[in-house]
């Protein structure tokens, strides 16, 4: 009936199945050789392409690749290719799990020979990465295997998760900082809903609850790594959001209701169950034959693998609203969909552009009726009735790749992935997902008063960068009133910090141009200017004659010999005027070097290039000195922070200034901002954050080429830094600082600052512990 | 690292056609090549050379820049993979004046290819940017080898790209000399008859 329609002559060409079936008669390009494609390169694409249809024919697509596969099983070429094919599909595209899971079940019905091949293939791989523990693989043909449970012999593999456990249970007992058992107990945990969907009878409803009654003690406890980790730094007297939220914790409590609701699961999709119409295929698969699945063994010792592991929380950015759009912590939908989004956010950064289009797609690979229908507005939510859903795809999706943007202490791949993943998916569906992204940000600029203050960072960082893809369009009205607040205040610092950002990406006059009138007086015309003033063209500043004299010296690249003159001249005036005169001498230089390159980074580059020997000795000569180095640049760009913080960072490479001498200068004197003040700036952060970062990113780069020459100076050296930064930080958060003892400053921001001081306190005392484990480590075993 | 399995989705952190077909006419020992110039030639099979000069490449050409987008803000943004090495912006061979395109060195292989997947096609000063992996910059790389001294691609645009100076120049040269005929045929015209007007 449907053929015949098809060939109704004039139909027009907007049906791609009509095409397909016309070339398919005529093959008018014979040239292409597309359909006469061999076997295995068919059934990889189809299988590749499992589920992405929304048209959601599952068993269709399920029984034609299987039948394809059964019945050619003497093709060796075709049969190889499935084989390899299928482990990879499960760790290369989690979502799709459940779906090749049925195209095997299936094939077993027709062809069990095939199933004995693929369990030694996939236990084998399994055994593997529980060696090396690369714990997602495992986790992930685990979820596999736990989607075959109804046609593995006796207890399939319930076994295996019970040898899991014991050996999380006996690294939880020898200690409690312990993070791989954790890791083992998550897994089990996610395993056993796969299980319980796929073979849901009561025999495993018994194994289930008695695997339950032992991860309780592990999942239920509060683990001791947590607070460190907590994405929300609470302000005194009240509680972390998400002290509660502890991934494990949650699916524990989870899965004991499910258990209690006759396991329902109703998020899971089961596309091994055939309509009623295919009830002659239902009845093979029912009767298949079953298979032993080979023993999975783990070594005596268990390790954390490439990436260290820690304790996780669930993260939202959608909780607190007043009808759900997400899936509440209460049910183990929020969990199963998270984790396998998080899999499949992680595994593809490869590949962007797929990883968005798997977020967008997201309703396809959970059961019908799990999502409302996509783009649904979230005012719409409200008039949904009769118990049906009304999470919304596009929530979903953010909400995990937020959970990765605040992802303590790092995720696992650089921030700006995640940044386009989120571009890309706003890309492929804006109406869909700007709404979504409005809410989230919304969200996370309400509560940046208490998100940690790494994480405000990086909100920033994202806010901003997300912006400049889009034409940075924001509703900024809504947050006008916050113009007004003091600048420490959170919310303003963030604005505040966000304009400069987007200058950065962009140009002053082109931001003032997206923003309403109120905002305008935060872009002054300072910022307007492309080169800063140099101030000794001023007569009035001292030593103009001999700033301007230096500058000419340095624009025509005069040797160091033509500039000492000058120096000693600033010298003995310097001495006269009862000032020190080096730090005197920098300035002026340092000034005259920063405006000399005014005209780009690789100018100012190549004059620092030029004049590094006398700049290393001023620097080396006094912590004064150094500081003046900074001071220089830091007040010559102080429209352009961000040029400065790459000026600094490159003085750090050549060792003009020290780790030290920044933090002195950021925390402890009064020069990035007076009274505390600077705590509150982003760009204080960004410039404290990246010099912490570059120490500890060469310490770790010395440490894993096997700690040679120099190593433990390296590490001193690491330690004294985030002594230095503890005693700096300590004293604002305690109020102890003589900057915020002086009467005439206290006028209430003192809680401010002091609060402020907390949370730099938290960030950097993480860093340091994170970073003390490292060591801990990759102590030589000597 | 690398499986030695296909993966099962493609990825982006492979270098363009450009870069594949730019070796292959080398051996065949084809003069000039200009990589946004020639872009369009790159239907070469990839045919890998024996000893694969982007196995650790740490340095980015980076294509479709305007040509008012500055150092600081390619800094901006390609920091956000690793820090940078060096950053040369590609100039006008004859104005010495940015051209649209640069190289941006990391100090890691890593770092370069985490550029290309999550850097690549986004936008920099709203233009979609492109990025290939470099063997690494040479001296006299840094400028365009059109014929009027930017990039090839920017001589025979014919479409009006206000970041990259309007048309492209062989086509605002030719019609500019249109109009210059024109206006000199309008000028006869005026001379002749202008007075009958």
């Amino acid at each position: 009936m449907a053929d015949h329609d098809r060939r109704q002559p004039g139909g027009g060409f907007n049906s791609r199945k009509r095409r397909y079936r016309d070339d398919d008669d005529y093959d008018r390009r014979p040239q292409r050789r597309r359909y006469d494609a061999p076997l295995p390169v068919r059934i990889r694409k189809q299988l590749l392409g499992l589920a992405e249809s929304p048209v959601r024919r599952w068993h269709e697509e399920v029984q034609s690749i299987a039948h394809v596969v059964a019945d050619n099983y003497d093709d060796q070429e075709l049969r190889t290719s499935f084989l390899d094919l299928v482990p990879q599909m499960v760790i290369e595209q989690p979502l799709k799990t459940p779906f090749v899971a049925a195209v095997v079940l299936v094939i077993n019905s027709l062809k069990p020979d095939m199933l004995d091949e693929l369990l030694v293939r996939v236990t084998s791989a399994t055994e593997e990465k529980v060696k090396v523990g690369e714990w997602r693989d495992v986790k992930l043909y685990l979820k596999f295997l736990a989607c075959l449970q109804s046609c593995l012999d006796g207890d399939g593999l319930f076994p295996f998760l019970d040898e899991l456990f014991n050996r999380a249970g006996d690294l939880q007992t020898a200690s409690s900082d312990d993070t791989i058992g954790t890791e083992l107990v998550k897994i089990i945990l996610l395993t056993i809903p796969y299980i319980m969907s796929a073979a849901p009878v009561e025999q495993w409803q018994q194994k289930a609850a008695e695997l339950m009654d032992k991860t309780d003690v592990i999942a239920s406890e509060p683990h001791a790594l947590q607070v460190l980790i907590d994405p929300y730094h609470a302000t005194e007297g009240t509680e972390s959001p998400t002290a509660n939220m502890s991934l494990i914790g949650l699916l524990q409590k989870q899965l004991q209701n499910e258990a209690s609701n006759g396991w329902e699961l109703s998020c899971l999709p089961r596309p091994w169950q055939m309509p009623l119409e295919e009830i002659e295929q239902q009845e093979k698969l029912d009767n298949a034959q079953k298979h032993t699945l080979p023993s999975i063994s783990i070594p005596e010792k268990v390790i954390a693998g490439p990436r260290p592991l820690f304790p996780e929380v669930y993260f939202s950015v959608y909780v607190t609203q007043e009808i759900e759009s997400v899936p509440p912590v209460s049910s183990i939908a929020s969990s199963i969909i998270r984790d396998a989004l998080l899999d499949t956010i992680n595994i593809l950064d490869f590949n962007r552009n797929v990883t968005a289009r798997f977020l967008i797609d997201v309703d396809c690979y959970f059961a019908p009726g799990t999502f409302i229908k996509r783009a649904t507005p979230f005012d719409r939510l409200r008039d949904i009735e009769g118990g049906r859903s009304t999470w919304k795809p596009e929530d979903v999706a953010v909400d995990a790749v937020f959970s990765q943007l605040f992802q303590l202490p790092i995720p696992e791949h650089k921030l700006v992935y995640y940044h386009s993943v989120l571009t890309e998916a706003c890309k492929i569906a804006p109406a869909a997902i700007a709404p979504s992204l409005g809410r989230a940000i919304r969200y996370s600029y309400q509560n940046t008063y208490r998100l940690d203050l790494e994480l405000c960072y990086r909100f920033l960082d994202w806010f901003t960068h997300h912006l400049s893809n889009f034409g940075f369009m924001w509703k900024w009205t809504e947050w006008v009133e916050d113009v007004n607040l003091p600048d420490m205040h959170p919310c303003k610092a963030f604005i505040v910090g966000a304009l400069d950002k987007e200058i950065r990406l962009s140009f002053a006059q082109r931001i003032k141009g997206t923003l309403p009138e109120l905002y305008q007086v935060l872009i002054g015309p300072e910022k307007e200017q492309d080169t800063p003033e140099f101030k000794y063209n001023d007569e009035h500043t001292p030593f103009s004659a001999e700033g301007k004299e230096l500058a000419t010296l340095l624009k025509r690249k005069a040797p160091d010999e033509e500039i000492q003159p000058i120096i000693d001249r600033i010298h003995s005036a310097a001495l006269d005027q009862a000032i020190d005169p080096l730090v005197t001498s920098t300035d002026v230089f340092m000034t005259a070097v920063c405006w000399v390159g005014s005209k780009s980074l690789s100018h100012v580059l190549a004059c620092i290039e030029r004049t590094k020997d006398r700049l290393l000795d001023a620097g080396a000569a006094s912590e004064a000195a150094r500081a003046q180095i900074i001071t220089a640049v830091m007040s010559y760009w102080s429209a352009h922070p961000g040029v400065a913080i790459s000026i600094v960072e490159k003085l750090l490479n050549y060792s003009i200034v020290t780790p030290l001498s920044v933090i002195d200068w950021a925390l402890v004197s009064d020069r990035a901002g007076p009274h505390g003040q600077a705590l509150s700036k982003a760009w204080v952060f960004e410039l404290v954050f990246n010099t912490v970062v570059k120490v500890t990113g060469r310490l770790r780069q010395v440490v894993s080429g096997g700690m040679g020459e120099g190593a433990e100076d390296e590490v001193a050296a690491m330690r004294d830094l985030f002594k230095g930064m503890e005693d700096a930080l300590i004293s604002w958060a305690q109020g102890t600082k003589d900057q915020m003892m002086d009467p005439v400053v206290v006028d209430g921001d003192e809680d401010l600052v002091k609060r402020w001081g907390e949370r730099w306190l938290r960030v950097f005392r993480r860093r340091s512990a994170i970073e003390e484990a490292f060591l801990l480590e990759n102590k030589p075993a000597s | 690292m690398r499986t030695e399995l296909r993966s099962t989705v493609d990825r982006l952190d492979r270098p363009s056609a450009y870069y594949q077909s730019r070796n292959k006419r080398k051996r065949g020992d084809h003069g000039r090549d200009n990589r946004d110039g020639d872009s369009e030639m790159a239907n070469a099979q990839p045919e890998e050379p024996p000893e694969d000069p982007l196995r650790n490449a740490t340095t980015l050409y980076v294509g479709n820049l305007s040509f008012y987008t500055t150092e600081e803000q390619v800094y901006e943004l390609f920091s956000k993979c690793g820090e940078i090495k060096r950053l040369v912006m590609g100039l006008d061979r004859f104005r010495k004046t940015p051209c649209g395109f640069c190289f941006v060195e990391y100090y890691t292989h890593q770092d370069a290819l985490d550029c290309m997947k999550y850097i690549g096609g986004t936008k920099l000063d709203e233009r979609i940017i492109r990025t290939d992996l470099d063997p690494g910059f040479e001296e006299g790389r840094q400028y365009g080898r059109g014929k009027s001294g930017g990039q090839v691609r920017d001589e025979y645009r014919d479409d009006f790209d206000e970041g990259r100076g309007g048309l492209g120049r062989a086509i605002e040269h030719e019609r500019m000399r249109d109009v210059e005929k024109n206006r000199e045929k309008d000028q006869h015209t005026e001379e002749d008859y202008g007075r009958l007007r």
